[in-house]
């Protein structure tokens, strides 16, 4: 195939933000060449640059040997179905269509002919007097892609021109894009977000990231073989682990080694994996590599989507001190006011300014007149120190009304998980059974009343708590204490399968040496 | 909804106290003849005889549409750049130039044609040719305004449609952007062809005492001459030119959108 179009070093920004860092691509003839990314990864600025709509500030075009970079954008061979495929409001379908033509001059006789033709590629045949403003999305679609195709370009430019349709319409029309690449046989750029349009369509596929092309390949290159994990996350569904590589053929994955195909890795390397959640296979438990516990099924149609966790995560259980709260009433200003104990951490007073609003809002201190509205606290006095031990506190409304709680000030309390990284801490602390009932979302208000935190021990990087377990109902829970553990997410892998598995199920994972990809790490963005 | 229409009733009876009522008696004084009793009516129809019949009149009749057709053209010609030259600019500078526009529209017309009287006095200029200096003056804000509004919410990426299609910047222009604020034209047609054809103040004023247009017809038969059923009967013919003018315009501009 001969190269038709090269981008050279194309450097792009607006308002002093880089959108395009140094682009290299070559675009060959009668491709179906597809730049997929996300939005503001820098696509559609590619696009805009080769139609001759934004001047690149740094680099050169090429275009069939010739420099276009000072060319306009109407002497260009390229045409462009945009975004919102911009049809002339004030013309028809056929004058729409024919608009390019007129503009050569082209005779009446060849006009009717081509646009003729245009309107039965697109399947549109007795549209030609209709308004293109009462037409359907995908109608106007056909409209603008007929109205480019007419003028017979060399290259056609498709900036996500499926992204207002449905899906079953977008279905439609990619194979009915296709389709026309085939029958016109000519070079399509065609930009979208969407990576199944993008492995549907293409000859070769761009993937581009913040300004930069990341892999370009064929779909089943991009696929199989992406050179990233960002590339393997975009496309497709994927299971990404830390790995780290031991020798060639060899990758550990947590605590064992799998067998692969990949080399030519430095000893040791840290390394990311890709399995394909279709690549794995569902065993008994004694058959499989790895085990582990069904968590969730989701049904997907003509399949079902595993989590299964093969390891558990991080783990801290606190206790919960469930008490009735005591108000305290203050006849003479027609207030009233509530708190509780609470437990605060040495480390915490150490390291934070804990402020009186702090306080409030630990002690769920708070006070009320005759009519229910909310009085503001506005003395907060306490004993505190940063030693271990019991200490009181004083909340205290403009009238007078007090109430005193306890304070518990202990040693930080950490759970520390070295052979995975990851440290987690939880307080005890005490509760109303109203607050538990008036809670909307129990596990999130469970991990701010215990100060759940979990981190990473390298680079003391926030880590997700992913699972809050308890044994009590929050409708009914009565005085006394309960046990509450906070733990991080474990190693789950994504599995697809045919076959039905209940949540809770033992199972076995198996996959071959060939269905595991291992890929450099990402250069941690600068 | 029912509570919501009821909120219009004071508009309602506004329009009846003050625009229904005064036509309807327009109407009553063209058909009569001067000298009814609060009973008897004489009917006739011999005000808008004696209007279609003579010639002086006709005469002032055509040299008002003539006037204010001149006017329109002339406000069209010079609106329309001064329009697209304000579309094109940052969005800032557009606000500010719209309100430097505006801002004569704030001054009574009165006086600003007394100052278009001071200045044109020094010059030797034909009446008629200080007359339509004063009404465009006057008149060519409502024009650009209209015109300026429907192309700057033209989609700017029709016209970037056209540069892909082949067309370069006139032809863009040509096929995609005048077509498209026909419709800003045609309002501001109507924002200065209707004040214009029966405008008085400005003719009065500018073109001295023996330049008579319609308007200054229907203030003389009411004002000077006490012929409130003549200058009603004009009053009258005027309206239905207007209507006549309003409505073939409506039709133009919905010829050009199903087009």
């Amino acid at each position: 195939m001969r190269k038709l179009i090269e981008f050279r070093n194309i450097v792009k920004s607006f308002d002093g933000q880089v959108v395009l860092k140094g682009v290299n691509l070559n675009i060959n003839e009668n491709e179906f060449v597809t730049l997929l990314g996300p939005s503001g990864c820098g696509k559609t600025t590619l696009l805009r640059i080769l139609g001759g709509f934004l001047e690149q500030d740094e680099g050169t075009v090429i275009f069939d040997g010739q420099c276009i970079d000072n060319v306009p954008p109407y002497r260009r061979e390229i045409n462009t179905v945009f975004q919102r495929y911009a049809l002339f409001p004030h013309l028809n379908v056929y004058e729409n269509i024919a608009f390019g033509l007129r503009i050569k001059k082209t005779g009446e006789d060849i006009i009717n002919q081509k646009v003729t033709r245009m309107l039965s590629l697109v399947n549109l045949e007795g549209y030609e007097k209709r308004r293109v403003t009462k037409l359907s999305g995908g109608q106007q679609q056909r409209v603008a892609i007929a109205r480019a195709l007419v003028n017979e370009p060399n290259v056609l430019l498709l900036d996500e021109p499926l992204g207002a349709l449905d899906l079953k319409l977008r279905k439609e029309m990619q194979r009915e894009l296709k389709r026309i690449q085939q029958e016109v046989g000519i070079t399509f750029i065609y930009v979208t977000h969407d990576q199944e349009e993008a492995l549907t369509m293409s000859d070769k596929i761009v993937v581009m990231n913040a300004g930069e092309i990341e892999q370009i390949g064929t779909p089943l290159e991009i696929y199989n073989e992406p050179v990233n994990a960002y590339v393997a996350r975009f496309i497709g569904e994927s299971n990404i682990v830390d790995g780290i590589m031991k020798a060639d053929y060899r990758v550990r994955v947590d605590d064992r080694i799998f067998e692969c195909v990949d080399k030519g890795f430095r000893p040791d390397e840290p390394v990311d994996v890709l399995i394909r959640p279709e690549d794995i296979d569902i065993v008994k438990p004694k058959d499989g590599m790895m085990r582990g516990e069904v968590k969730s099924v989701i049904f997907k149609g003509v399949h079902y989507e595993l989590m299964v966790e093969t390891k558990t995560g991080t783990s801290k259980t606190v206790q919960m001190h469930v008490v009735t709260s005591h108000d305290l009433n203050n006849p003479q200003a027609g207030e009233k006011i509530s708190a509780n104990d609470f437990y605060v951490d040495s480390d915490d007073l150490e390291n934070k300014e804990m402020t009186d609003a702090d306080f409030i809002s630990i002690a769920n201190a708070q006070a009320w007149d005759d009519e229910n509205r909310d009085i503001s606290l506005t003395r907060v006095k306490h004993n505190i120190e940063k030693v271990p031990g019991v200490y009181s506190i004083t909340f205290g409304t403009e009238k007078g009304t007090e109430i005193t709680v306890k304070v518990h000030v202990v040693h930080p309390e950490y759970v520390e998980d070295a052979r995975h990284n990851i440290g987690i801490s939880a307080l005890d602390f005490f509760i109303t059974p109203e607050e538990i009932q008036e809670s909307m979302a129990i596990s999130t208000d469970l991990k701010t009343w215990a100060s759940a935190e979990a981190w990473n021990l390298q680079d003391d990087s926030s880590v997700e708590i992913t699972d809050v377990k308890f044994d009590f109902d929050p409708a009914s829970v009565t005085e006394g204490s309960y046990e509450i553990t906070f733990a991080t997410q474990g190693r789950e892998y994504k599995v697809e399968t045919t076959a039905r598995h209940e949540v809770g199920d033992r199972v076995g994972l198996n996959f071959d040496p060939e269905d595991i990809h291992v890929m450099h790490k990402e250069v941690a963005d600068a | 909804m029912k509570s919501f229409f009821r909120m219009s009733y004071p508009y309602i009876l506004w329009i009846a106290l003050f625009i229904v009522a005064p036509m309807l008696m327009i109407l009553l004084y063209a058909v009569t003849r001067s000298g009814n009793g609060t009973i008897t009516f004489h009917f006739t129809l011999e005000n808008f005889a004696r209007f279609l019949s003579d010639p002086t009149f006709l005469k002032v009749l055509w040299t008002s549409l003539r006037i204010a057709l001149i006017t329109t053209v002339v406000c069209i010609l010079i609106g329309y750049p001064a329009a697209l030259f304000i579309a094109n600019l940052p969005e800032k500078r557009q606000t500010l130039m719209i309100l430097l526009l505006t801002l004569p529209m704030w001054i009574n017309m009165l006086l600003k044609t007394y100052a278009w009287r001071g200045i044109l006095m020094n010059f030797e200029i034909e009446s008629e040719i200080k007359v339509f200096i004063g009404m465009v003056y006057d008149f060519l804000p409502y024009m650009i305004i209209q015109i300026h509004t429907a192309i700057a919410k033209l989609d700017r990426e029709l016209l970037t449609a056209a540069y892909d299609l082949g067309a370069n910047r006139g032809k863009a222009f040509l096929k995609v952007t005048l077509p498209l604020s026909v419709p800003g034209i045609i309002s501001g047609i109507t924002l200065v062809f209707l004040p214009a054809v029966s405008s008085f103040v400005i003719p009065k004023l500018l073109g001295g005492g023996n330049y008579v247009l319609i308007g200054n017809l229907i203030e003389t038969y009411f004002l000077v001459a006490g012929d409130w059923n003549f200058g009603s009967a004009i009053s009258l013919i005027m309206a239905l030119i207007i209507i006549g003018s309003m409505y073939l315009t409506k039709k133009l501009d919905t010829g050009a959108e199903e087009e």
